[in-house]
């Protein structure tokens, strides 16, 4: 049941998907991994939209070259965990919800653990090895995986159903080299409330999702488009695997 | 014929965002990545390798479908097709 205060809250986007859509979101749990560019914006918006449970996990703290693109680190978080800083603001924009947030690196001992229980997994990454992890243990589990990446202007993100859809080393079969990637916020913006939209949709059922689409997005030239990937069935990650 | 072909990311800083190339008729997947390769110049170490052969985790793309490293030699190209290509991005 939705308190009253929270049918005022929600009140326009219970105009879209009712309710019944709004209730799902207060019960359903995220798993965001990462609180940088693509983690802040996802956290955020998925906070006010009154998603029930947060979970997010970074091990870093905060820098002042961090502070150009990850828009729940302010001035004043310097040198504070990401994870507690992220925890404060997504507490004060909305109450009703429960978030936690750990200091801790996502690894093969851990992920098991930390996944457990959520409903979507949001891959808010910044290298390809945790990325892997993550899709590794999202096949494991069935748990949807909601991809985002960005670099400069650029970004990409899909949403992979466990089964039925591409996986990440079905779309990527290898890492690209490792590097200090420029980028502007505007992009990690962009691309992390598509990642956040996609959650909203996978819980509360509405329209279609990215599955089985890779969207790119082009900022220098304003351009966003989407391209069908198909499963590997070479693929080390999934190819064994055949609908759940 | 022309095949158009689109690179993304930071291919399309190296080879130019969208590219109409005129091949012969039966042309072949290789001939389009060959024309790239010589448009790349001195930055083509970023998409091939030594051999030539492009790099493994670069996207190729034919009309919206994957293409698969085995059938570049093999993969004949129509007039009006798409290619795509592009790094995948991975920072956060």
């Amino acid at each position: 049941m939705l308190l009253l205060r929270e049918r005022e809250r929600y009140a326009r986007q219970i105009l879209l998907f009712g309710e019944e859509g709004q209730e799902r979101l207060k019960k359903a749990k995220v798993f965001i991994a990462g609180a940088g560019g693509l983690g802040c914006p996802i956290a955020l918006y998925l906070a006010v939209a009154g998603v029930g449970e947060i979970l997010l996990v970074d091990r870093d703290t905060v820098d002042r070259t961090n502070l150009n693109r990850q828009v729940l680190h302010w001035e004043s978080d310097i040198g504070e965990l990401k994870a507690r800083s992220a925890e404060a603001k997504l507490r004060e924009a909305n109450p009703d919800i429960r978030v936690e947030a750990l200091a801790a690196t996502i690894d093969e001992a851990n992920v098991r653990d930390l996944i457990a229980g959520a409903d979507l997994i949001v891959d808010a990454m910044d290298n390809f090895p945790t990325r892997y992890l993550l899709n590794r243990e999202a096949l494991r589990s069935g748990i949807p995986l909601l991809h985002g990446a960005v670099r400069g202007f650029d970004g990409q993100a899909t949403t992979i159903i466990p089964g039925r859809t591409a996986c990440l080393e079905c779309i990527f079969p290898e890492a690209p080299p490792g590097e200090v990637f420029p980028v502007v916020g505007t992009t990690p913006g962009i691309i992390g409330l598509i990642q956040a939209n996609e959650a909203i949709k996978y819980v509360t059922g509405a329209g279609d999702l990215l599955s089985g689409r890779l969207l790119l997005w082009d900022g220098l030239s304003a351009k966003l488009e989407t391209f069908a990937v198909e499963r590997r069935l070479e693929c080390p990650a999934c190819g064994g695997r055949r609908g759940s | 014929m022309i095949v158009r072909v689109r690179a993304f990311a930071r291919f399309r800083e190296i080879l130019g965002g969208d590219l109409a190339l005129e091949l012969p008729d039966g042309a072949v997947m290789a001939a389009v990545l060959a024309v790239l390769r010589d448009r790349a110049g001195g930055e083509s170490d970023a998409i091939f390798d030594e051999t030539g052969a492009f790099r493994s985790h670069v996207i190729l793309m034919r009309n919206g479908k994957r293409v698969k490293r085995d059938d570049l030699y093999t993969l004949v190209l129509a007039d009006g097709d798409e290619v795509a290509i592009f790094p995948p991005v991975a920072g956060g």
